[in-house]
């Protein structure tokens, strides 16, 4: 295990990150992902960072949605807002103890909180997208995760390291030609002006034209594999029905179906969770329209395990996420919201572009475009 | 499951010793063995109404920073870091770790380097106490290398830990800290018109000048547990010898039997039965360093054993502390060190202190009520 985690670290460090001497770092995680904060410590001194680690605390979370007044929930502290502002590079780990703590908690006032810290959020984006901040999230096995996925801990690490090319002998270098094979796609879809996705209860337009597809190969996440856009916010017309359940922030939608007409959502349905979903699409005006677009191309996912992290990277499926586009897509949607959800296609799924079918049952056809 | 008397401890924090108010910006540190208490610190914090955030440190980073950082990297402060410490109003420092001794075998001059820089930000912080614009307060959550350094079961060094503070079940914690400072204030204006102080005990004989120096009362406001009052010392003042019969302790290493001589001021001798290398290359880390920046008194009666760590140590009732290093603003010191190092002498079974020629203490206690108590 620490062999591997100090390998993991050096993946992190040295590729996704890229930390150079004298760049701030923040690394910062759940209390089991320690191990692997002190490779992260000791892999960015090394570079010539200058480390800094903090627990997450999922507790105080509990505390402040449940006990705390609007002043508190706006309240973003000053070691965030200085490394969002200031700082070079940021690597989250997620290793979760308990994934649905925040069940018992009020949507509005989580909804609250998400929307102090728009503003910050908005403001790393654009410094990331100017090449000003770098950083990466990165998947942690613990026992929560294990559970969700319906596994041992032993058997959901082995999924997280084959998901992130650690068992490569160069995971580097495994990353890098994966690179290029995203990048044919990327190429092909960078010409393409409009998408029509078809699945089970399925068939949604969006436009694309103009904008760029960003390919995802272990730079911001781990692990990582997926090509993503920002549709042209008021295009989406039709139906798209999530296979997975939505989760964000500890709280989750299952069967979440909506529809769009002019790019907004006017009708959105879940088999579970609806409340939660209405109180989230409501949060702002942004919050009704899709701010990403994404082909999951992980060819080592392939099973749903109920971490994001993993879900969308599914080889064979799409996601879309309501909410904020990520700047540098070309999307312009705002909001305090990112909220993706996933849509398997490996079995009947079809995606046209421009009308010609150019996916099908999960995979790009061969000589697409 | 949630130790009441860790609730109650977090209360009297955020109530007395920092006495959080709406609005104010309040980071609580400490080591990941500290989340019981750093946990109920921020919920009591924003019972209060404060804006609370954590900064919880992973165990065991400092040694990796220490073995294998450059010296660049172990003497950097990042501007964010500063920033905060500008910008907070309120402050707790948790102090715990896994293993006291994780640091033992680092090289000696890195860190030197290391604590250099961290000096920059404590007296800083400082600054802004005595200005008034910050509260801060340290305290320790006990765990298993703390319990062990004090050679006690968990349970027991909790039960000891927590009596210390006056958080058990049956106390009121903020009324005993309110009536304690009180008591200790009287104490210390009392003192403020001494001009010297003979401390005479085993092996010891030891005139220090306090003369124009105000005694401070430590009363739960900066450190919890708390009970001392304390000056620092006319830098030219300290005659005589002084034996210390607790080990004493800097940064982990423990140097036994040290017996000090001053002259006009400064150590002339030092010796020790073990670690006396350390104890001489301590006094030699800069001019500052082998004159007195402190002198105390130890009056936290529910404090009765030496435990090995400082917070605890200085406040056992019945002794009484001088510092080597750097003195306090407060109390109208000149010395400037980078070290601060408490040692204590025991003087509960002997000794003797002397305010201006007249017996004031024996056998660890002060002989009468402080004056202004007494009507």
């Amino acid at each position: 295990m620490s062999e591997r985690l100090a390998k993991l670290a050096d993946v992190l460090v040295g590729y996704s990150t890229a930390v150079r001497p004298g760049d701030t770092v923040r690394i910062e995680g759940h209390s089991p992902t320690t191990p692997l904060q002190r490779e992260l410590y000791r892999s960015t001194l090394r570079a010539g960072g200058h480390p800094a680690a903090t627990l997450v605390v999922d507790e105080t979370v509990e505390s402040l949605l449940e006990e705390g007044g609007d002043e508190q929930i706006d309240f973003v502290p000053l070691d965030i807002r200085w490394n969002l502002e200031h700082g070079d590079v940021w690597i989250a780990l997620d290793g979760p103890e308990n994934t649905k703590h925040l069940s018992g908690v009020d949507p509005a006032k989580m909804a609250r909180r998400v929307k102090a810290r728009e503003p910050y959020q908005q403001r790393y984006l654009e410094r990331f997208d100017s090449g000003e901040f770098r950083w990466v999230l990165c998947g942690y096995p613990t026992q929560a995760s294990a559970q969700d996925a319906g596994m041992s801990l032993g058997e959901f690490e082995e999924l997280l390291w084959r998901a992130a090319f650690l068992d490569a002998d160069d995971p580097v270098a495994a990353w890098r030609e994966f690179g290029e094979e995203l990048e044919r796609v990327g190429s092909m879809l960078d010409t393409v002006k409009e998408l029509r996705v078809v699945g089970e209860d399925t068939d949604l337009t969006l436009g694309v034209a103009g904008r760029s597809w960003k390919r995802s190969s272990g730079k911001n996440n781990l692990p990582d594999g997926e090509i993503f856009t920002g549709p042209v916010e008021s295009s989406l017309e039709g139906t798209i029905r999530f296979t997975f359940p939505a989760s964000i922030r500890g709280r989750q939608a299952e069967g979440v179906q909506l529809r769009f007409e002019g790019g907004e959502v006017v009708e959105a349905t879940a088999r579970r969770g609806e409340d939660f979903l209405q109180e989230m699409i409501a949060m702002d005006d942004g919050a009704r329209r899709a701010g990403e677009f994404a082909f999951g191309l992980n060819p080592a996912v392939t099973e749903y395990t109920g971490s994001l992290l993993l879900d969308e990277k599914i080889g064979g499926t799409v996601h879309l996420a309501l909410g904020r586009s990520v700047p540098g897509t070309g999307g312009e949607n705002l909001s305090a919201l990112h909220w993706d959800m996933v849509c398997d296609l490996r079995r009947g799924g079809e995606v046209y572009a421009d009308g010609e079918l150019v996916y099908r049952d999960g995979a790009f056809l061969d000589g697409a475009g | 499951m949630r130790d009441p008397r860790v609730e109650k401890l977090a209360d009297l924090l955020s109530g007395y010793s920092l006495g959080l108010r709406d609005g104010q910006v309040f980071r609580i540190d400490g080591e990941e063995s500290t989340l019981p208490l750093v946990t109920a610190l921020y919920r009591s914090g924003l019972q209060r109404g404060a804006l609370p955030y954590l900064q919880v440190r992973p165990t065991g980073l400092e040694e990796i920073l220490l073995h294998e950082g450059s010296e660049e990297q172990l003497s950097h402060i990042s501007e964010g870091e500063t920033l905060q410490s500008e910008q907070l109003d309120a402050w707790a420092t948790i102090w715990s770790s896994a293993n006291t001794r994780a640091l033992t075998r680092v090289d000696p001059e890195r860190r030197r380097i290391h604590l250099a820089a961290h000096y920059r930000m404590v007296n800083r912080r400082w600054e802004r106490i005595s200005a008034g614009e910050l509260a801060w307060c340290g305290t320790l959550f006990p765990t298993q290398a703390h319990a062990q350094d004090a050679e006690m079961s968990l349970a027991d060094y909790e039960d000891f830990v927590f009596g210390a503070c006056h958080v058990n079940d049956d106390e009121d914690p903020i009324e005993h800290w309110e009536a304690l400072s009180a008591e200790l204030t009287a104490r210390a204006r009392e003192l403020d018109g001494a001009r010297e102080l003979r401390i005479v005990g085993p092996d010891t004989d030891l005139r220090i000048r306090v003369e124009g120096r105000p005694w401070i009362p430590s009363d739960g406001r900066h450190n919890m547990p708390d009970g001392e009052i304390f000056t620092s010392p006319v830098e030219t003042g300290t005659e005589g010898e002084i034996y210390f019969a607790f080990p004493s302790i800097f940064q982990g290493q423990e140097v036994e039997d040290v017996r000090l001589r001053f002259r006009d001021g400064r150590v002339v001798h030092a010796e020790a039965s073990t670690g006396e290398d350390y104890l001489r290359a301590l006094i030699a880390t800069d001019e500052g360093a082998a004159v007195l920046g402190e002198v105390a008194f130890g009056l936290n009666y529910e404090i009765d054993r030496f435990t090995r760590d400082i917070l605890f140590d200085e406040k056992i009732g019945g002794t009484m502390h001088v510092a080597l290093g750097g003195g306090f603003d407060e109390a109208g010191t000149q010395n400037k060190s980078d070290l601060h190092w408490d040692l204590i002498c025991d003087l509960r079974q002997e000794g003797e202190v002397y305010a201006d020629g007249e017996l004031v203490w024996k056998a660890g206690s002060f002989i009468a009520e402080p004056a202004a108590q007494r009507v």
